[in-house]
């Protein structure tokens, strides 16, 4: 090895006058990248003993600058009081790294990173208080003009060594690691048993309640959500078929766990439905180990995906509004479902409204089959009185629910907010009667909402 | 873009597109305006300078217009920038050979060009991919030569020339941008042990086909 990097080095740098930067050299080489300094800088050094001014070298010195008068640089005194002034450093040509100092009227330490052209190599350390470490960041030939052309090389870096997994390289390169980081399993596997689906819409509450950088966690998990209403669609998925028995499962469960007056996970829920357009690009970064399949599915089935997120829940909401009246002597949660559960899926509604209105068919018809199975199974679970709303649904019932469903959508795309809470009121009165048992009677009163 | 829609007047825009960047670059690394009054861009995903003046970009803009004129026309057999020192002596040429474009005729430039290789398959015109990567390749070596060369002139200017094509028309037109000069004389061997080259690099990407290099005079001013 200790030959190779010489001669990688003489071929890279002076035969093909390249700009190597110490992290190109441990990623060539496959070395730590601290072995790669220390071989740029000897390097480095035999070759200018051997043909002086042959190699130049950018150094990287960290440390703490030497606080300067504000008068320093070139009369930008902006000292207003509590006014914090950032201020670039001075005009030393070697300092290519935007330095901004704050000159507060409190010392405040701040630590600098600069990188310096080895001819001002002695102004930069001279201008350091005290500098806590120096290495070369890069050889060249002939000599840098810019320093902003050693952007290119971790460009490069990143290009080439793409594949490489950085949750296993970091320790060969030496880069630095959050202990923490777990890679993300795919979440486009079907999900396991209702016994581990009950344990990931769990998973899924708890890292959903994260905070705002988890949004985008977020929207994955409404799209783990996805997958389950994905089968009833009638777009194209090669999802196994176990998936819809398997994902109904999991999708009680998801109404479980918000009927469990998981206001946050409902506004999260809302919320990643309602910007998976804006999402699924912004996903496609962070999730460069995602297939692209994935993220091409995203951003198809986003659209798709939430009209029928807010057609289950839209009918459930409903459907809880109507239980809370009918069952009141039954689970708590079910009321924290329908004050909470109203407005946010309102809002839910009225925000993927648009992508909504062009897909308005579908949920019409898919939730009203679904409503026909999942209800069923979620209230299977809970309560075993839909059949009978299912006849009420047969005879005016559905009637109802399909007026109320297409009164939404196209309502919504006139005026989104404000609609959602006139509708509010009628919602839950339409709950309310449709959930007594045996009032087909009541509900053909409401039938010609 | 799909590449069966590309066309000749498109193959000529990324040409002038890298022209202008190549303009702005020269103008940087030989210090013709103050390094400060350049602010830093990104092209083919890479740093570039770009001049913040009006009336230069406006200028460059103007110039690769004219240049762009006579691409189309397909008379250019290269195009120069070339860096005079105060004297107006010519220090160096940033010299872009151009006379490998493909020969089309006027009236056929937005027609979309198809090129097919030997065994009848057929062959991208405008390889965006590779156009890019080539082109950062250029101007990095681009933005190095200051390196290379002899310290900037001080004080020094620039121009765009355009060597035509043997056969080629004349610009003249009303309004005339180009201003007809005695032709330098490159053939001339007496010349040539004057001058020093330094190649930049060939760009091949589908029929974007050109070379670049620097010429150099070797006197000292």
């Amino acid at each position: 090895m200790a030959q190779d990097y010489t001669e990688w080095l003489a071929i890279n740098v002076l035969n093909e006058q390249q700009l190597i930067s110490y992290r190109s050299l441990s990623r060539a080489l496959k070395v730590h990248s601290n072995l790669a300094k220390q071989m740029l800088y000897d390097f480095h050094h035999k070759q200018n003993a051997k043909k002086p001014g042959s190699v130049h070298a950018t150094y990287l010195i960290t440390g703490t600058k030497i606080k300067e008068a504000p008068l320093a640089n070139g009369g930008h005194s902006q000292h207003d009081g509590e006014d914090t002034v950032m201020q670039s450093s001075p005009p030393l040509p070697s300092s290519s790294a935007p330095q901004t100092e704050e000159q507060h009227h409190e010392p405040i330490e701040v630590r600098t990173v600069m990188l310096a052209k080895e001819e001002h190599l002695e102004n930069a350390k001279a201008s350091f208080e005290s500098v806590t470490g120096i290495h070369i960041y890069s050889l060249q030939a002939k000599g840098l003009s810019d320093v902003r052309v050693l952007t290119e090389c971790n460009r490069k870096i990143a290009a080439d060594y793409a594949s490489e997994d950085p949750l296993e390289a970091w320790k060969q390169y030496g880069t630095i690691q959050n202990s923490n980081v777990k890679r993300r399993t795919q979440r486009r596997q079907p999900p396991p048993p209702p016994a581990a689906t009950a344990g990931a819409t769990k998973a899924k509450v708890a890292t959903t309640t994260k905070p705002a950088p988890l949004d985008k966690q977020a929207s994955k998990e409404s799209q783990e959500l996805k997958p389950a209403s994905r089968p009833t669609l009638a777009k194209a998925t090669p999802e196994p078929s176990k998936k819809p028995a398997t994902t109904k499962r999991q999708n009680s469960d998801i109404f479980k766990s918000f009927a469990k007056g998981k206001t946050k996970e409902q506004e999260q829920e809302s919320q990643s439905s309602a910007e998976p357009s804006p999402k699924p690009p912004a996903e496609d970064e962070p999730m460069a180990d995602f297939s692209n399949e994935e993220s091409g599915e995203d951003v198809d089935e986003a659209d798709a995906m939430e009209t029928v997120v807010k057609g289950p829940e839209g009918k459930s909401k409903e459907k809880r509004e109507a239980d809370l009246q009918a069952m009141m002597d039954q689970e708590d949660e079910m009321m924290d479902d329908a004050a909470e559960a109203a407005p946010e899926v309102d809002q839910d509604e009225g925000a993927i409204d648009k992508p909504d209105s062009q897909t308005a068919e579908e949920p019409k018809e898919t939730v009203e089959v679904e409503n026909g199975r999942r209800r069923g199974r979620r209230r299977v679970m809970k309560k075993k009185n839909f059949k009978d709303e299912d006849g009420y649904l047969v005879t005016k019932e559905e009637a109802a629910w399909e007026s109320f469903s297409e009164d939404e959508p196209p309502a919504k795309k006139i005026k989104g907010p404000s609609v959602t809470t006139m509708q509010q009121p009628k919602q839950v009165a339409g709950g309310k009667k449709a959930g007594k048992p045996g009032q087909g009677n009541i509900m053909s009163f409401f039938g010609k909402k | 873009m799909p590449d069966d829609a590309a066309t000749f007047r498109m193959l000529i825009s990324q040409f002038t597109d890298f022209l202008t960047v190549a303009i702005h670059t020269v103008l940087y690394e030989r210090n013709i305006y103050p390094q400060t009054s350049f602010l830093s861009a990104r092209k083919y995903n890479f740093a570039v300078r770009q001049s913040r003046h009006p009336k230069v970009c406006e200028w460059i803009n103007d110039a690769v217009a004219a240049v762009e004129t006579e691409l189309l026309k397909g008379n250019v057999e290269r195009v120069a920038v070339v860096v005079y020192n105060k004297g107006l002596k010519p220090t160096e040429r940033f010299l872009f050979d151009v006379s490998r474009f493909p020969p089309v005729s006027f009236t056929d430039v937005d027609t979309p060009l198809e090129r097919k290789d030997s065994g009848g398959k057929i062959v991208p015109i405008l390889p965006l991919i590779d156009i890019e990567e080539q082109f950062r390749a250029t101007m990095s070596k681009l933005a190095n030569c200051g390196t290379v060369l002899k310290p900037a002139p001080v004080g020094g200017t620039f121009t765009v020339a355009i060597e035509l094509k043997g056969d080629g028309q004349a610009p003249i037109s009303h309004p005339q941008p180009w201003m007809p000069v005695e032709p330098i004389l490159d053939k001339d061997t007496a010349n040539m042990s004057q001058k020093r080259a330094h190649p930049i690099r060939a760009v091949a990407a589908g029929d974007l086909i050109f070379e670049s290099w620097i010429e150099e005079a070797r006197e000292a001013d």
